[in-house]
């Protein structure tokens, strides 16, 4: 009887999905031909085949030698034999797709084979479907393209998970060039938020970049109007805490008078002057809202504080009765009052009847409107409103501009924002674009047509697991019910274990590089739905560039040799020696010029004003800081 | 600044702005850098070497001051 080259033993024991193998005597071996090809028998991670009636029952091995003899076996088989533990996922057969789960389980005294080439391609390899990504190829089989199924990839969530340097930010180039391929998914939508600005480059060709202080020509400018934020968004980012209930209360009355009051001047569709709430994404100027404060608590009165009007005002004034400051708004200029008096008589001074304990809240309001940094969040550009509320351009530009222009790919490089705004900034733009899209779902620039993916770059950062956030709640609310409207998440991070527990077990698809530290592949092992401990034993020997994919957005668990993409993110280690390359410590030194350097950091720009070929570049650097 | 291609094992592509003397060059991976203050002759020599990688090597590199675009 000739026996099949492919044999590597007979089921022993089935014990759920986890199945124990005793290796055949033909494998001892341990190289198996079949067609001519060699494969290694007992490798942890790889694939076997059980052939069970119709159907193939596949596993993976995950444990293999001495350790992997039944217990209580132990006793009757020492040495000898080579067991296998083999976790089953799934079930296909020859010509029709293979499928995840187990309908029936093995019988004691299966045959198991192991998963030759050709195997594998039909399990791996549905290449001619549209819907199908290549990210590289199955490590174990190079001549297997390693296809992710985008449908789950972007719907269900993603991570991307490794070590610094590891290949993180390449694998995510690498998977957005190959969702953003213009030819075959024209209508991609990305957005990106890139922390160190480290993706404009390497996508720049289906890519368009959002910076802080941009100079038009890498990156367009990054504006986000604070009048689209919520109330609860905004606080964080202009007045810290609020002491009370009434001064809540009391800003935010003020804050929907002051939206009410434009909408009167300049309606827009959708929104009743009756309905507005603190909430509505309508402009008002919060150069006018802080002034109104302002003059609320700090102004002195020449009447007691039963009296007190606008009118009432004591402004310090010149000899000709002209104010000597009336303030203002837009250049957050206080007016100046006369001191308040103690003597009793007509010229009594009194001090505002004002119960609100908000001043210094006030004042942090003004000194952050001041702060040049937050321009692009205070004063957006085209979305600044002026005092009455008037804006040049409303939202719909600004979600184009974002979401819906030629590009396909977003990336918002905040490289340039203050760390202490980071945060809420991302949370508040995530919620912003949520809602733009769960409010559009039924239309074809909706969620629901054209699924956005959001890529959250270094997650760790502000995902983490303590803070109780809004980011986190915004970014908990995609990845728990973006899947019904459109929008998925990838979330990046090089400490999986920081990140928040309840998001990383919503990504549907983990790749996940070289992971060193033990925490962070407990982290990750936990978050996998199948019972791939085993194959994912193998995290901290992996090469670089090298993944292992997990989840749904592949058939089998998949180790994956990631392909180089188009353009390498400027993430990439500095060659210390340099050789072919411009820079390194092997060349020898050419003239310097630090005032560049120190006109690239005060500019906050890092591309040289020496720099020719174009107008945006030649125009002198910049040193004087204040604006006035 | 308008680039030609050159035949080398690292360059790719050079090109030069003779009023401010500015010298540009892309690498094979792609990025684009330029050097400042470079003399004429010796963005001609890299035309015209039979190695522009060599002359970029001898001539270029640790020389003259640059940066990337």
């Amino acid at each position: 009887m000739t026996v099949d080259p492919s044999l590597l033993g007979v089921v022993q024991d089935v014990s759920g999905a986890t199945v124990s193998v005793a290796l055949d005597e033909l494998t001892r071996s341990g190289l198996l031909f079949v067609e001519g090809q060699p494969y290694h028998v007992a490798q942890v991670g790889g694939f076997v085949r059980i052939p069970h009636g119709f159907t193939d029952l596949v596993g993976i091995v995950s444990e293999a030698g001495a350790g992997a003899v039944p217990e209580r076996l132990v006793e009757s088989n020492p040495f000898g034999r080579m067991w296998l533990t083999v976790q089953l996922v799934g079930e296909g057969s020859r010509g029709r797709v293979f499928s995840r789960g187990i309908s029936l389980l093995p019988s004691v005294g299966d045959q198991v084979h192991i998963m030759t080439e050709s195997d594998l391609a039909v399990v791996y390899g549905q290449t001619d479907s549209p819907s199908r990504v290549r990210i590289g190829k199955v490590a174990s089989a190079s001549s297997i393209p390693a296809l992710l199924d985008i449908d789950a990839l972007v719907a269900r969530h993603s991570a991307v998970v490794g070590t610094t340097g590891a290949g993180k930010s390449t694998t995510v180039v690498r998977i957005l060039e190959g969702l953003t391929d213009s030819g075959r998914y024209p209508s991609a939508r990305v957005l990106v938020f890139d922390i160190h600005g480290e993706y404009g480059s390497s996508l720049r060709e289906q890519a368009r970049t959002f910076r802080v202080e941009a100079d038009g020509r890498t990156a367009a400018p990054l504006y986000v109007p604070y009048w689209a934020l919520s109330f609860e968004e905004l606080l964080p980012l202009t007045f810290g805490q609020l002491p009370d209930d009434s001064s809540l209360g009391a800003v935010r009355d003020e804050i929907v008078r002051l939206k009410r009051d434009a909408l009167k001047s300049y309606p827009r569709d959708g929104v009743d002057l009756e309905d507005i709430t603190v909430d509505t994404p309508v402009p008002f100027s919060i150069h006018q809202l802080w002034f109104n404060l302002h003059r609320l608590v700090n102004a002195t009165h020449t009447v007691g504080p039963t009296q007190q009007t606008i009118e009432t005002e004591a402004l310090q004034r010149n000899p000709d009765d002209s104010p000597v400051e009336s303030g203002d708004p837009i250049n957050v200029i206080p007016p100046l009052y006369v001191g308040a008096t103690q003597a009793a008589g007509v010229d009594k001074v009194y001090l505002s009847g004002s119960a609100l304990n908000v001043r210094r809240q006030v004042d942090a309001l003004a000194s952050r409107l001041r702060d040049r940094r937050l321009d692009f969040l205070f004063r957006p550009g085209p979305w600044a409103p002026a005092l009455d509320g008037g804006v040049e351009l409303d939202l719909d530009r600004f979600l184009l501009n974002w979401l819906g222009g030629e590009h396909t790919v977003s990336i918002l490089d905040l490289s340039g924002v203050p760390t202490t705004v980071l945060t809420d900034l991302v949370g508040s733009l995530t919620r912003v674009i949520y809602d733009a899209l769960f409010w559009a779902r039924y239309l074809s620039e909706g969620g629901r047509e054209r699924p956005l993916l959001f890529v959250f770059e270094e997650a760790h950062a502000y995902l983490g697991q303590s803070r109780s956030h809004s980011v986190k709640t915004a970014v908990q609310r995609v990845v728990k019910e973006g899947r019904k409207y459109g929008i998925g998440a990838m979330i990046v991070s090089q400490r999986p274990s920081e990140v928040d527990a309840t998001i990383l077990s919503q990504c549907g698809t983990v790749v996940a590089m070289r992971l060193a530290n033990s925490a962070d592949r407990g982290h990750v092992v936990s978050a996998v739905a199948d019972n791939l401990a085993g194959v994912l034993s193998m995290l901290p020997i992996l090469r670089t560039g090298e993944a292992i994919v997990v989840g749904e957005a592949v058939p089998l668990p998949m180790r994956v040799m990631i392909d180089l993409p188009q353009y390498l993110p400027e993430s990439t280690d500095p060659p210390v020696v340099g050789m072919d390359a411009p820079g390194g410590w092997d060349r020898n030194r050419e003239p310097s010029d630090y005032g560049d350097v120190v006109s690239r950091w005060r500019s906050q720009d890092p591309r040289s004003a020496r720099l020719v070929g174009n107008t945006a570049s030649e125009k002198t650097p910049t040193d004087n800081v204040s604006k006035d | 600044m308008e680039r030609q291609p050159v035949s080398s094992s690292n360059l790719s592509s050079v090109g030069y702005d003779a009023d401010s003397q500015t010298l540009e060059i892309e690498f094979d991976n792609g990025s684009v850098y330029q050097y400042f203050d470079v003399p004429q002759v010796t963005f001609d020599g890299l035309l015209t070497a039979s190695s522009p990688g060599t002359l970029f090597h001898e001539q270029i590199r640790g020389l003259y001051r640059y940066a990337r675009l």
